[in-house]
């Protein structure tokens, strides 16, 4: 592939679910950035009504610190530097492109889960149609291949 | 203090703004989800677009730690029903209610709403000001509502014109403490004598009304018939 055509990016926030995708986006946003770039690794944590936002969840939990850890290992490999934040708020998708935006960042990557609702209708969630309407910057969605297993 | 406003319409969408912007915490809750989307896109992601009719909803809502809900729907009903779930079964320390029909609000006050915004009786308070009226005029509402400021204005025919205070058989837990006479409001002393056209400012219970009324108002339908 030509160089013209290699995706460039100078700050790229990565959205990391917690799910099987994280390990798949971190690697490809690692594997076509170049030494000098920015990479922000952001968690958030969503915290439903019935606690104050401010509630002591997210820095406690092991389970969510290692979301990060596991997204830094992978940079670290590649000698790449990246700044894990863990965010909690109200909706994923809101907290996600805000912190895009203070970021000034020119890239947003998020990993979607493949699932499917009851019927076998595609689901594609809330979250992700939320960040391609208003994320400012690109934003690549990486789907999970199908699961052979059924659903 | 986390606020919790049941009601996306006008109200309810400027009143959560404003809150907001005085750097209350804000939840709001609202049934019509397009209307839900259009005040999540403005305001950001404070709206939860459920009923809060259902309790099941309020509670997600975090009812259970809000220090205010304030009820102000287009519907009265609605909007008592929220304020009694939230009062009694989530412990909800204040509770606030639009009542679009003055004549609810007796009910509201008799179920323990704690305080009860009513629109219309401000908007005909407006009117009653500046217009001959033969009722007594509710300028506010003082505590959890059970005192009354009520204004009473002097025309011919009353029982209190010629007369002080201390002259009137004055309903007991019921005060008059100011008159406004030529636009000029003074303290309301014992041994003032009232006059046509003074308006008599009161402080009172709502059950001293009637009373008040026969005292300062008296029949005036008797004076035009006369």
């Amino acid at each position: 592939m030509p160089d013209t055509d290699t995706p460039t990016y100078r700050r790229a926030v990565i959205a990391l679910n917690g799910g099987s995708s994280d390990e798949r986006i971190v690697r490809l946003v690692v594997a076509l950035g170049t030494k000098d770039v920015e990479l922000i690794a952001v968690h958030v944590v969503e915290i439903d009504w019935t606690l104050p936002l401010d509630a002591d969840i997210a820095g406690r939990s092991e389970e969510v610190q290692q979301v990060l850890d596991t997204a830094e290992g992978i940079a670290e490999q590649r000698k790449m530097r990246m700044e894990p934040v863990l965010l909690q708020a109200r909706d994923v998708g809101a907290a996600i492109v805000d912190e895009a935006t203070e970021r000034d960042a020119d890239l947003l990557v998020v990993g979607l889960p493949y699932r499917k609702r009851f019927g076998g209708e595609f689901a594609i969630g809330r979250t992700v149609p939320y960040i391609l309407q208003n994320a400012p910057c690109a934003v690549w969605v990486v789907r999970e291949p199908m699961s052979e297993e059924p659903s | 203090m986390f606020v919790l406003v049941v009601g996306g319409g006008k109200v309810g969408y400027y009143l959560a703004k404003e809150l907001i912007d005085s750097g209350h915490e804000v939840a709001l809750m609202e049934k019509d989800p397009t209307r839900a989307r259009q005040i999540a896109d403005e305001i950001g992601s404070i709206v939860i677009p459920h009923d809060g009719c259902e309790g099941k909803y309020l509670g997600e809502a975090g009812c259970n730690r809000a220090d205010v809900v304030a009820a102000v729907t287009g519907d009265d009903e609605d909007n008592l029903v929220i304020c009694q779930m939230a009062k009694h079964h989530f412990d909800v320390p204040r509770t606030i209610a639009r009542v679009n029909n003055p004549k609810n609000e007796v009910l509201f006050r008799h179920l323990g709403v704690d305080e009860l915004v009513s629109p219309t009786r401000m908007i005909l308070g407006s009117i009653e000001q500046d217009i001959p009226v033969h009722e007594l005029l509710h300028l506010a509402a003082l505590g959890e509502g059970e005192l009354e400021i009520i204004e009473a204005h002097l025309q011919a025919g009353s029982p209190a014109i010629g007369r002080s205070p201390e002259q009137l058989d004055m309903p007991e837990g019921c005060s008059l403490f100011a008159v406004v006479r030529g636009g000029i409001a003074t303290p309301l002393r014992p041994d003032d004598v009232l006059r046509e056209g003074d308006k008599v400012i009161a402080i009172g219970k709502q059950e001293c009304e009637a009373l008040l009324h026969g005292q300062l108002i008296g029949d005036p339908e008797a004076v035009s018939a006369g």
